[in-house]
């Protein structure tokens, strides 16, 4: 009966929330060993527009939780609604992008891009123009035809955000796209990020491990962590965009930073015991 | 001698057919099997003379020449049915392999049911077994073409299904997001990542596919390069039997190089780089 509860409560909510999640759990039974809680109740909402960073040390199932918000994977308990409605898989309003850029090698930087077009059976030729645009706006100017083994790695991530953004989703799910950059690469894509936030402003899920990053990027930061592997802290970054990265030397972004770590370490210790 | 260094490197970079002469070291993986394989031959050719060798035992090079040169008309009559008998059943083996692969990789419950059984029936030496498709259909052309690609649809079978099993798994996840139907997936992902493992298996299969063919007119053949072999051997013709083999191989080498060509070209176009 809890279901019918939260269907009656949710309408009033759904026209200012844009991804709800709602007392979800994930539970792998690996074989014969005991079952693995992977995400254990777990609840919040994203608003229409919003970026939230979901932080947390690896393995403790943030991942999970997006590919889940994704509907690439099914909850245990609880439910996912995007745009009030639940999720029962996969969506094309949905966009994901993933930690490595699985770009297919044979295909060129632009027909990447358009690979979701053609998945999706739209007319190519009319994406063509928009395909360029954001090429050109990811600085990837003159590589349109160049193939993934031409293009370094964050060039490589720069195409696949252009794929992800090509077919216009409402919601972009990102699974720590730059985990597999170098630290110079990663604050140029985190600058970039930021930047293209300003023109396509989409409500943005963003798993990560770098607590700099989430706090560079985001509107609110989520603290996950294991043990039980579920949501501590739900923090608002009070910095106003349009963002320049120079606010990472600033002491409130610095004092964030520390009350994040500290908060990580708290309760990781506290699992552990 | 920087500059020395230099130019020659500049050399190895000149692709072939470039103005200038190529290197020896360039010509050396050329160089070298010429040169073993005529040093053998001018080995066989003084054995023969030196130890007065019997024709009947062992003709000499030289002889052998003549006689290709005497019965090159017959050979190449000989040599077509041979050769249409082999393309046609490495192109079976080869779709019948492939086919086979995908209702492996997509469906759990036949490829538990078929594969054990698929590896143990490779168990069964194939020649042994040349007798009974005899008896089934009879001794025509395609009696032999299905004993042929019996013999050789193995090997496709097992790489392409190691190919599309290897397929990357996080661009099939991104199909998935994509709500991309199976066939997409296949088509836009699978199929093109396995082409070049299915490009090895079918190299092994079109071997194969000869030396079936040739099993197959060695039991039934009125007609084919495994037929003349036999037929001069029982005229002692040994001269004539090295005369066929060498027609045997130039069309092997033929047939494997076609192959191996359109790998070369596939693996340009979809390998990963």
């Amino acid at each position: 009966m809890p279901d019918s509860f939260v269907q009656n409560r949710v309408p009033a909510a759904a026209t200012t929330q844009c991804v709800e999640v709602i007392e979800v759990s994930k539970i792998y039974h690996g074989g014969t060993q005991n079952a693995v809680e992977a995400v254990s109740s777990v609840n919040f909402s994203v608003p229409h527009g919003q970026f939230v960073a979901i932080l947390g040390p690896s393995g403790c199932g943030k991942s999970t939780l997006l590919m889940m918000v994704g509907g690439l994977e099914a909850v245990t308990t609880g439910r996912i609604e995007v745009d009030g409605s639940p999720m029962a898989g996969p969506r094309t309003s949905i966009g994901i992008m993933f930690q490595d850029s699985t770009l297919l090698p044979w295909k060129s930087a632009l027909d990447n891009v358009l690979f979701p077009i053609k998945v999706l059976k739209r007319p190519v030729q009319e994406y063509h123009d928009n395909a360029h645009a954001l090429l050109d706006r990811v600085g990837l100017y003159g590589f349109a035809q160049k193939k993934p083994h031409e293009l370094s790695g964050g060039m490589r991530q720069r195409v696949s955000i252009c794929r992800a953004l090509v077919y216009e989703p409402n919601v972009l799910l990102m699974d720590e796209p730059f985990s597999a950059l170098d630290a110079i690469t990663r604050d140029e894509m985190n600058g970039l990020l930021l930047d293209l936030w300003q023109q396509y402003t989409k409500t943005a899920l963003f798993v990560t491990h770098s607590i700099r990053e989430a706090v560079m990027l985001a509107d609110r930061v989520l603290v996950m962590t294991q043990r039980p592997a579920t949501i501590v802290e739900d923090l608002t970054i009070p910095f106003a965009r349009p963002r320049e990265m120079s606010i990472g030397e600033s002491r409130e972004f610095n004092e964030i930073c520390g009350h994040l770590r500290e908060r990580i370490e708290h309760s990781h210790f506290e699992g552990r015991r | 001698m920087t500059v020395e260094t230099a130019q020659s490197r500049a050399l190895d970079l000149v692709p072939f057919g470039a103005a200038q002469f190529p290197s020896l070291r360039q010509l050396r993986p050329v160089l070298l099997p010429v040169a073993t394989a005529g040093t053998v031959l001018l080995l066989w050719q003084a054995v023969c003379l030196v130890f007065r060798i019997p024709h009947v035992i062992l003709p000499a090079p030289t002889e052998i020449a003549g006689e290709l040169w005497r019965i090159l008309p017959t050979l190449l009559k000989e040599a077509i049915p041979t050769t249409l008998d082999s393309v046609a059943s490495f192109c079976l083996a080869s779709g019948l392999g492939v086919g086979l692969a995908i209702v492996l990789t997509y469906s759990p419950l036949l490829r538990d049911t078929l594969y054990p059984n698929l590896v143990a029936f490779q168990l069964v030496p194939k020649v042994a077994l040349a007798p009974l498709f005899v008896v089934w259909l009879g001794i025509t052309s395609e009696s032999r073409i299905a004993f042929s690609t019996f013999a050789s649809f193995f090997p496709v079978v097992i790489s392409a299904a190691v190919g599309f099993e290897g397929a990357d798994a996080s661009t099939l996840r991104l199909c998935r997001s994509l709500t991309a139907t199976d066939w997409q997936s296949f088509r836009l992902v699978r199929f093109p990542f396995a082409l070049p493992a299915i490009f090895s298996g079918m190299k092994i299969a079109m071997t194969m596919s000869v030396i079936g063919v040739i099993i197959g007119e060695f039991i039934s053949a009125k007609a084919g390069l495994g037929f003349y072999i036999l037929y001069a051997s029982s005229r002692m013709e040994t001269a004539a039997i090295f005369a066929a083999l060498f027609v045997l191989c130039m069309i092997g080498a033929a047939l494997y190089g076609a192959v191996a060509l359109a790998e070369r070209h596939v693996r340009r176009h979809y390998g990963r780089r």
